[in-house]
């Protein structure tokens, strides 16, 4: 047999089963293994165990019905954002002060003159009419901080007496 | 051919994916000397076998909670440590030191290597231990895909199938390696028995 072929390559080849480590290697290897693990585990920082011990719970869970976690809370945060904006934007609720007092306003007949001896007012009534409306007003100031005006009227702008 | 079995370490896998650290410990103690024989095929080296198998262990140990059983412990334990193997002899290149040469007294009581020093002549006998160091010395010149390859086939006995699927190549694609690598031994060896005193 001057050539190795492929049978003779292969007895050969198994005899390197029997190539082992020296004695009592596979006896003290768990120790060695056990060891080194506590090496490492002492070698770590905190921040790296405690996100190690996090992965592990997390591939724990099923992961696959987690997926759709982070798609929700996002859907979550746009939704809080959108509304916090909306509330934002939205004018408050006009309080109107007064501050004047209100104009009393008597009915006056056309003809009628006034004088000492005419028959007693009839009771005041009193008129409080804003110079514009509230929505005028909210139009005209969105973007600025809002701002209110007097829904009473000083006297002397009301309109003057017709005699 | 290739039906769906149960794992035999099913049950330990599930115990480690548990919390239970010895039902990982008796995996560790089954699949040490085989993977010892995989690795130590493939690095030549007792010391680098043995730190590459501490880490393979720590790796599997920290992977394991993952492990969903798709394959064998046993594929997916060595597909670790060839990947890992792989790995490491990329980056030591071709700074190693022979150790496999001596042939462990073990061997001496094999049938098969008794057979063939039976009846030989001390002068043959020698031969037979240079064979050794020179079929040691022909796997180390193999790259190490072919290394491995050889290594799981010929030393471990794995069949074409388990090897493609540790691997993640073809079974043609192991094949082809496994013809390429014997043609290779068989080179370097004929030149050995062409000129046996080199």
């Amino acid at each position: 047999m001057d050539e190795f072929d492929d049978r003779e390559i292969a007895r050969l080849l198994r005899l390197k089963r029997y190539e082992q480590p020296p004695p009592g290697y596979f006896e003290n290897f768990l120790h060695e293994f056990h060891r080194r693990q506590r090496d490492e585990l002492l070698r770590q920082p905190i921040w790296r165990m405690c996100l190690e011990r996090a992965h592990a719970f997390m591939l724990g869970l099923d992961v696959r019905s987690l997926t759709s976690y982070p798609a929700a809370v996002a859907a979550v945060l746009v939704c809080a954002a959108v509304i916090s904006l909306k509330i934002y934007q939205q004018p408050e609720t006009a309080r109107v002060a007064l501050q004047s007092p209100p104009a009393i306003s008597t009915p006056v007949s056309a003809g009628e003159e006034w004088n000492l001896a005419s028959p007693p007012v009839a009771p005041p009534i009193l008129r409080m009419q804003p110079v514009r409306s509230f929505h005028e007003s909210a139009q005209t100031h969105r973007a600025a901080p809002p701002r209110y005006v007097l829904d009473s009227v000083p006297v002397s702008y009301e309109p003057t007496f017709r005699f | 051919m290739d039906q769906p079995r149960t794992d035999p370490d099913q049950e330990l896998v599930k115990r480690t994916q548990a919390g239970d650290a010895a039902a990982f410990d008796e995996l560790v103690i089954k699949y040490t000397p085989r993977l010892y024989g995989l690795v130590y095929n493939m690095t030549s080296n007792h010391e680098d076998t043995n730190d590459l198998l501490q880490d393979i262990f720590a790796k599997a140990y920290k992977a394991i909670r993952g492990f969903q059983g798709k394959s064998s412990f046993y594929t997916w334990i060595h597909s670790i440590a060839v990947n890992m193997t792989l790995n490491f002899l990329k980056k030591r290149g071709r700074r190693f030191q022979l150790s496999l040469d001596d042939v462990d007294a073990s061997i001496q009581n094999d049938r098969e290597f008794m057979e063939a020093t039976a009846t030989s002549s001390p002068v043959r006998e020698a031969d037979l231990s240079e064979l050794q160091r020179r079929l040691n010395e022909a796997m180390m010149k193999l790259s190490e895909d072919h290394r491995a390859v050889v290594t799981m086939f010929h030393i471990q006995g794995m069949p074409h199938a388990e090897i493609s699927k540790i691997l993640r190549v073809s079974e043609g694609t192991v094949r082809s390696r496994l013809f390429y690598a014997n043609r290779q031994l068989q080179n370097y060896l004929d030149e050995f028995r062409k000129n046996p005193v080199s």
